[in-house]
Order: C-alpha cells, then sequence, then structure tokens
C-alpha cells in the first residue's frame, strides 16, 4: 500500500509538468506577500478604474497593496525618469499611453524581463508585444467620435472623420490636445498619414474647441456648449451615458483609432516579486472583467466587450507603428500650434 | 558697527537658523533653477537655453499675454475690492454679515470649480446666462463668453479679488477715526476724506495686495488651461507646460521663467518705493477710536455693489456647480428623478483615496500655514526693526515664491529636495515645505503690511524694561499683530487647500491632495463627480473659516469695549 502523501501528489503532478507550475506560482505569491505592496504609476486608466483594479489585486491576493499613482502619461513619464535620476526607486508598474516611452527605456536598459504565464491567454492582438519581454499590452485604448443626442439626430451625425470637415459643424466641434494627450498625438499622426496635414487645416475651418485630454469633449457634450466630440475614448462617454447623459457613440466608418499602451517592470522595482504577480493579475481574467466594468475593452476573448460597445472583430481599426508615433508626435504637437495657435 | 559685536542674545540663534531656512526653501531651488537654466543636459554653460526659450515669437507671446492678463486681472480686482473693503471696515453699511460671507465664499472656492461654473454659465452656446439673455432678447449672438481674454481676466479677478480686500480690509481697520475727524473739522466731507485721508492710509495695502493679485495670476495654471486653451490664449504657464513634454526641456523652462523672477524684483522695489515714499503709521501706542461713517441711502448703493460682485463671483458658478454635484447625469438638466447623492456617497464611501486626500488636504495646509505664519512674522519683524544690514535681500526671498509657477517651483523643490541626502521624494514633508515657500510671499506680506502701521515705541518700552528680543516679540509685537497674523494663517491654509501645481508633480502614492484628486477627476469628463469633492472641499474650509472667525471676532469684540 503506498501512502499518499502531499509530496508524492507533487511529484506526480510534476511528471505532468503541473507541479512546477504551481510551486512556482506558490514561491512568487509568498515573496509578493512578504513584500506587502507595489506602487503603479499609471497614465492609461483614471483614477477611479485604477482603484477598482487595486482592490480587486488586494481580494484576490490579501495583504499586497497596491497604491495607484494616476496622472497623464507624460506626467508618470516624467516621474519616473526623475526617480531614476535620482536614483530613487518608487515605481513598480509603470502604465502609459505612449509607446515612446517604451522603446526609450528599453534602449536605456531600464526595464526588468518578465512574461507573465496568464498573458498565453490574452487576445491575439494584445500578445507578446515585445521579443524581449520587457513590456506588455494591458490597455488598448479606443478612440472615435461621440455626439449629444438631445441637439444631432442619429441621421444628421457624423459617420466618419472625413464628415467632421463639413461646413455644417462649424462652432460644434470639441476634442482634446497631443501636447496634453498621447491619444490626440497619435490621432494626430494617423489622421495626417491618412488624409495629410491639410484634414487638420480643413477641420480649422470649423473652429473646433481645443481642450486637453482626450475626454475633455465630454463634459462639453453633456452641457450642451459643444455637440461633437472628435477622438474621445471609448470609456468616457458610455460611461457617461450610463450614467443618463444623451451621448451616442460613433465607430467611424474611415477606422476608429486603437492605440496600444504597454505596461512594464521597471528594472530596479523595489517590490519585484508584486509587481511580477500584479502582471500576472493583469493578464488574467479577472482584470478584464473590472476594465469591462469601466466601459474598458478587456483584453480576454472570455470576457464580452462593455454593455454597448462592439468586439475588436466588429470594429475596424486604424493606428500607427510605434516607431511612426515616436518620430511623428513631436512634429504633430508644433504642426497643431502653428494651425490652430495653441 | 557696534551693535554686531555686542554679546549674542539668544534671538541671536533665531535670526541665524531663519536666514538658513530662507535659504534652503527659496534661495537654494532657485539657485538650483538658475544653475539648470544655464548649462546643456551634459554641463556646458550656454545660453543657448534662452535662445531656445524666447526664440519664437508664440513663446513670447505667450509671455505677454500672462503680463497682460495678470495686470487686467489686479485692475479689476482692485475695482471690485476697494470699495467693497471700505463700506465694511469704514460705513454703516446694512448686511455686512453677508457680504462678508460673500467674499470668504468667493476667496475659498477653487478657481478650478469657479472656471468650470462660468462655463456653465457663459459658454457662448449653453452657457446659462446666454441661454436667458436670448430668452428674453431673441438675440442670436451671446451676451457674455468666457473663451475670451477679457472672460479670462474676469473670471481670474472673481477668484483673486478676495486678496485685495482683505489686505486692504485689515489696514482700514487700523486707520483711526481721529484722523478723518481732523479732515471734517477742516471742512472736507465725507468723500473727499475718504479720497485724501482713509485710502491713502490704506494705499501699501491696495499695491501690496494688487501686486499679489498679479503674481498670482501670472503663475495660475488651472484657469488659463481651463479656459485660456479653447480660447486660443496661451499663457507664460501653459508654455512652460510645454516645455516640460517629453523630452522634458526642464533647462529651457527654468531659462524661460528667470525674466519672470526680473518682473518679481521690480515689482517688489515698486512697492518699496511706494512704502518709503510717505510714512503710512497708523497705529501708535496712545490708542485712538474707530467708529463707521455715518451713511443715507449711499449706504444702500454700496450694499448694492458688494452684492453684485458676490453674485456673479461666488453665488452664480455655486448654484451652477451644486447642481452638477447632485445631478445623476448633467446632460438631462434639472429635474427631480436626476438628483441623486450617488456622487457624495461614491467619494466618501467608495473612492479609495477620496478620504486620505481630504485628511492629506487639511494637514498639509495647516502645517505649511504655520510654518509660513512664523516665518513671516520673523522676517518681517528683522526688515521693519532693520536687525541686520541684509534685511531687504530676505525680503525679497520671502517674495520671490509667488512668481515662480508653481509648476517650476514643483521642478526646482524636485531637483534640490528629491535626491539624498534630503531624500524628501514621496514624503509629505516636502509638500508641506513647497506649500510653505510658494506662499511665504502671502503670509510676509500680511505680516510686513501690519508691521509697517505699527510703530516700534511699544517695543521699546518693553524692551527698556529688560524685555529680550524674543519675549518682545511675544508679548507685545505678536499679540498686537494676532488679527493680521491669524488673518494671514487662514488666507494661506485656504490657498494651500486648493494648490494644484505644485502639489501635482510632487505627490506621492501616500500623499494625495484633494486639488491633485479633483484635476484627476476633471480630466475624465465627469464634472458631476468633480463639483461633489469640490463641494467637499468647500464645506470642510467653511467649517474651519468659521472656527477662525469666530476667534478672530471674539478678539474684534474686546477690542471695542
Amino acid at each position: 500500500m503506498i501512502r499518499l502523501t502531499k509530496r508524492h501528489f507533487l511529484t506526480a503532478a510534476g511528471a505532468y509538468g503541473i507541479a512546477p507550475a504551481l510551486a512556482q506560482d506558490q514561491a512568487l505569491r509568498d515573496a509578493a506577500l512578504k513584500e506587502g505592496e507595489l506602487t503603479w504609476y499609471s497614465g492609461q486608466v483614471q483614477a477611479e478604474t485604477g482603484e477598482a483594479v487595486g482592490k480587486a489585486f488586494t481580494q484576490r491576493y490579501p495583504g499586497i497593496k497596491v497604491n495607484v499613482v494616476r496622472s497623464t502619461s507624460q506626467v508618470a513619464y516624467q516621474r519616473l525618469s526623475q526617480d531614476m535620476q535620482a536614483g530613487v526607486a518608487q515605481c513598480d508598474i509603470f502604465s502609459s499611453t505612449d509607446y515612446g516611452h517604451y522603446n526609450v527605456l528599453k534602449r536605456d536598459g531600464s526595464l526588468m524581463p518578465y512574461r507573465p504565464k496568464s498573458a498565453d491567454g490574452l487576445i491575439a492582438m494584445a500578445r507578446d508585444p515585445d521579443p524581449d519581454n520587457m513590456f506588455q499590452i494591458l490597455y488598448i485604448g479606443l478612440y472615435l467620435i461621440a455626439y449629444n443626442n438631445q441637439k444631432v439626430a442619429p441621421a444628421d451625425a457624423p459617420k466618419s472623420w472625413t464628415d467632421l470637415l463639413d461646413p455644417k459643424w462649424k462652432g460644434q466641434i470639441a476634442t482634446g490636445h497631443p501636447g496634453y494627450s498621447g491619444a490626440v498625438g497619435v490621432m494626430g499622426v494617423t489622421l495626417s498619414r491618412m488624409y495629410g496635414w491639410k484634414y487638420f487645416e480643413s477641420l480649422e475651418k470649423n473652429k473646433p474647441q481645443i481642450g486637453r485630454s482626450a475626454d475633455d469633449p465630454v463634459t462639453l457634450l453633456n452641457a450642451g456648449e459643444r455637440t461633437v466630440g472628435m477622438g474621445v475614448s471609448l470609456a468616457a462617454p458610455l460611461l457617461s451615458a450610463s450614467r443618463g447623459n444623451p451621448l451616442t457613440i460613433v465607430y467611424p466608418a474611415d477606422g476608429t483609432l486603437a492605440v496600444y499602451s504597454p505596461t512594464a517592470i521597471p528594472k530596479n522595482a523595489p517590490h519585484p516579486n508584486a509587481a511580477k504577480l500584479f502582471m500576472e493579475f493583469a493578464c488574467g481574467p479577472e482584470y478584464a472583467e473590472v476594465m469591462r466594468k469601466f466601459f474598458i475593452m478587456p483584453l480576454r476573448p472570455e470576457v464580452p466587450p462593455p454593455e454597448g460597445a462592439l468586439p475588436f472583430d466588429k470594429i475596424k481599426l486604424i493606428g500607427s507603428t510605434p516607431a511612426q508615433i515616436e518620430d511623428g508626435v513631436p512634429e504633430v504637437k508644433e504642426q497643431w500650434r502653428d494651425t490652430f495657435g495653441v | 558697527m557696534p551693535r554686531s559685536f555686542r554679546l549674542p542674545e539668544p534671538a541671536m540663534l533665531v535670526w541665524v537658523s531663519l536666514i538658513a531656512a530662507l535659504l534652503l526653501l527659496i534661495a537654494f531651488p532657485l539657485c538650483k533653477l538658475l544653475l539648470v537654466s544655464l548649462y546643456t543636459r551634459t554641463g556646458v554653460f550656454t545660453f543657448g537655453n534662452y535662445i531656445a526659450a524666447y526664440g519664437r515669437a508664440r513663446y513670447v507671446e505667450s509671455l505677454v499675454n500672462s503680463l497682460l492678463l495678470a495686470t487686467e486681472t489686479s485692475l479689476i480686482s482692485v475695482v471690485f475690492a476697494t470699495p467693497m473693503a471700505w463700506a465694511i471696515s469704514r460705513t454703516n453699511m446694512p448686511a455686512k454679515g453677508l457680504v462678508w460671507a460673500l467674499v470668504f465664499g468667493a476667496f475659498i472656492l477653487p478657481p478650478y470649480l469657479g472656471a468650470i461654473g462660468w462655463i456653465l454659465l457663459a459658454g457662448p452656446n449653453a452657457g446659462f446666462v446666454n441661454v436667458v439673455w436670448r430668452w428674453f432678447t431673441g438675440a442670436t449672438d451671446p451676451l457674455v463668453n468666457v473663451y475670451t481674454f477679457q472672460g479670462l481676466a474676469f473670471v481670474m479677478a472673481f477668484q483673486s479679488f478676495p486678496l485685495i480686500f482683505i489686505f486692504v480690509k485689515s489696514a482700514l481697520d487700523l486707520v483711526s477715526s481721529e484722523l478723518e475727524d481732523a479732515a471734517n473739522i477742516l471742512g472736507a466731507g465725507t468723500w473727499k476724506t475718504m479720497w485724501k485721508v482713509t485710502l491713502p492710509m490704506a494705499f501699501p495695502s491696495i499695491v501690496g495686495g494688487a501686486i499679489i493679485v498679479f503674481l498670482e495670476t501670472v503663475a495660475l495654471f488651472g484657469t488659463p488651461a481651463l479656459i485660456g486653451i479653447p480660447a486660443r490664449i496661451n499663457t507664460a504657464t501653459t508654455q512652460l507646460w510645454q516645455f516640460f513634454e517629453s523630452p522634458v526641456r526642464v533647462e529651457v523652462a527654468a531659462a524661460y521663467s528667470i525674466p519672470l523672477l526680473l518682473i518679481t524684483l521690480a515689482m517688489v522695489g515698486a512697492q518699496r518705493w511706494f512704502l518709503h515714499r510717505k510714512g503710512f503709521i497708523a497705529q501708535t501706542g496712545k490708542g485712538g477710536e474707530r467708529r463707521p461713517i455715518e451713511f443715507g441711502a449711499g449706504r444702500f448703493v454700496l450694499l448694492a455693489w458688494c452684492l453684485a460682485i458676490g453674485l456673479v463671483s461666488v453665488v452664480m458658478p455655486a448654484l451652477v456647480l451644486l447642481e452638477a454635484s447632485f445631478a445623476r447625469a448633467w446632460g438631462r438638466g434639472p429635474s427631480l428623478s436626476n438628483l441623486t447623492i450617488a456622487n457624495y456617497r461614491f467619494l466618501i464611501f467608495e473612492h479609495e483615496t477620496a478620504l486620505s486626500s481630504i485628511w492629506n488636504t487639511l494637514w498639509y495646509s495647516g502645517a505649511s500655514a504655520t510654518l509660513a505664519a512664523v516665518l513671516a512674522l520673523l522676517v518681517a519683524y528683522i526688515i521693519s526693526r532693520r536687525l541686520v544690514r541684509f534685511a531687504p535681500v530676505l525680503g525679497f526671498l520671502a517674495m520671490a515664491p509667488f512668481v515662480i509657477p508653481g509648476i517650476v517651483m514643483a521642478i526646482g523643490f524636485y531637483a534640490a529636495f528629491a535626491r539624498p541626502p534630503f531624500a524628501l521624494y514621496g514624503t509629505a514633508a516636502i509638500i508641506i515645505l513647497a506649500f510653505t515657500a510658494r506662499f511665504l510671499p502671502i503670509a510676509f506680506a500680511s505680516s510686513s503690511a501690519a508691521m509697517s502701521t505699527l510703530h516700534p515705541e511699544m517695543e521699546e518700552a518693553a524692551r527698556i524694561l529688560g524685555c529680550g528680543r524674543l519675549r518682545t516679540i511675544a508679548r507685545i509685537t505678536a499679540p498686537l499683530l494676532k488679527k493680521s497674523l491669524m488673518g494671514g494663517w487662514l488666507v494661506v491654509f485656504i490657498v494651500a487647500t486648493r494648490e494644484l501645481s505644485a502639489a501635482i508633480f510632487l505627490v506621492g502614492p501616500n500623499t494625495r491632495t484633494m486639488a491633485v484628486l479633483l484635476y484627476d477627476l476633471s480630466e475624465a469628463g465627469n464634472f458631476e463627480v468633480v463639483a461633489a469633492l469640490g463641494f467637499i472641499l468647500l464645506a470642510i474650509t467653511m467649517v474651519l473659516v468659521a472656527i477662525g472667525m469666530m476667534a478672530i471676532g471674539r478678539d474684534f469684540m474686546l477690542r471695542r469695549t
């Protein structure tokens, strides 16, 4: 008679390749628990969403606290650069909407390679963005058109980016600013590759109201000050509409802008194990569920798209490559200021 | 120099540590800034950063815009505030308590919220004022448009006129009626007395207040970002933000802000010139009676003016925001079914950081207000009693922070204190120190204005009777200035609670303030929650102000009897 002990079981399981994984998971968890916390610099999701992610993580792994430091991506990057210059290690997870940041950080050898096992379950377009596993894609921002449905009838609403050039939208459009919003910068790069910079020169004839973040137009649309928002994120108008505001989103016929946003562990992360555990969590389904609740596209196939949004395969996507973004955004900012005066 | 060779008093130690504190808090970050502006990234001396900073018409234009905007805002604020201060301090105008409340309301309304409120009121298409205007007149053009230079200047003046009010009122409170009686006896009427006697006595405070408003407006980031960008008006602060874009050009930003510092120098020089040209000593050890000027119908004209200013600066924006904070969805407009307390419930019970940010805000602001008040009193004392030869330099140091835009100040602080040996990054200390340095000018201006009306004879009496310098300050000077000091403390506390631009670069994981949280939420296209958080901030501030005013008011009553 063989007495089955835990050890036997593990050995047996090991034969099938399960035990090392389990043991490794447990080791990571223990090490992370010993660290007890992690700090997340995030320019991707809003504060509310970030806090909800932190809560979900702590619920899953009690004893590990997530400090969410939310800012715009440019500020988050600046803070990280300053930390690195000052030789102070504060950040365990760095999330931004600007791909260029990761190119620079990777070139400087400032990132820690880690391939979360749970990343196997991500949708193909988000899986393995970097051959050296220096970063993962945890967020694909969709940027599109939204309008105030009390002021604009659905039939009259703009259907594409080029529709926005119609003189009937004069004094009606609101948008963000590439100097504040990374996503608006990518929109500038992408639309000027598609239609040339003259697209924006024509847009200026309609006197768009320029705000800062990509989501600033939502406020103006709700108030009725402007009726059409250009380049707003999917999440903001859907969340606002879910609370009863009169907003409708439009997936432009000439393409919805997709901004691939990486997340990485800095090389000098003070809580490296908690950071790795967080990456495992963030590539898994629970994170995707939280995203869905806040109207952000989940990147796991088993989690359906948010209420009121189309699945990825039903959307025509446009975008720019990391290299195009890195080179193009500074130029777009200059052109933007020449054309719009701010 | 016989004095410096005398046996040092214990006070000497205090002066030395005071000077060290000022150097550390203000000169050190400033020197960092200057050094950074003169070197390339790789450490080669250059003027190239200045060429980069001012080498484009657009960049120069932004600075000019800021100067024009600040001048116009200061002038509007003086016009708003001076009659109000005079009416409250010197006349029998009715409903003074209400006017007080309105001024404080305008003051504690964070600029961010006031700007959002006015966007909702004076937006050219959907602004409430314009909707009503069109409805009454059938006009198609808007009555007011917030997205213009004038609109921006007025919104900024709504936010900053209380600073002038506070300074002018406390100066007028000290002018004794005997001076006015003398003018009356010599045949001057009420108005002539006001113009020739009372107002000139308050002149240092008017100029001081106007300068503070100018400097605050030049350094403001929130309102220009909210209103200026859609109005297509670049200002120095939004331009500085551009230099901080990736790739971050701190050296160019530093170079861009150095001329602003030179302007401060000029303004402090101007203020000193005004103060020294004439004597303004109003409070002596000989007492003096103060009683209100009696007005007939004129007092209702004054009241109407005060109420009109209160209406546009606080009541209207606050009402619009209040409605938003209780709205399920702003876009649905006012209706019963749209009413909800969900925004407040979310912030207080569900939001992880809202409560800790409230607590952080209160204690950082309290700590920096206290530090600033103590520093300011000592500096003002040294200067007005000319205790050390380089006293004017201390005055300049104490005034300098105001013109450093909060963003630049934060970077200066970051460069100076984040790294070892200080290693303050992410701590409460770096925020408290930055707030203290940034708002020292307010505390200093209020202490030094008060000091300049305080004759040394009372201190001299104490000194002759054997009191040491510090004991004299503690027993004679500070009690005489108690109202001014408490006023200064409250002002610093309130502006610190709403300070955004310095905080946003210095907050760490556990040190976020409400202003930073408001900024985060305002970007998210979700201003029902922004308005609710703003009102929580307002409610807390109002409670504290009420407590403070009760304390100050009791003191006032005691003095009268």
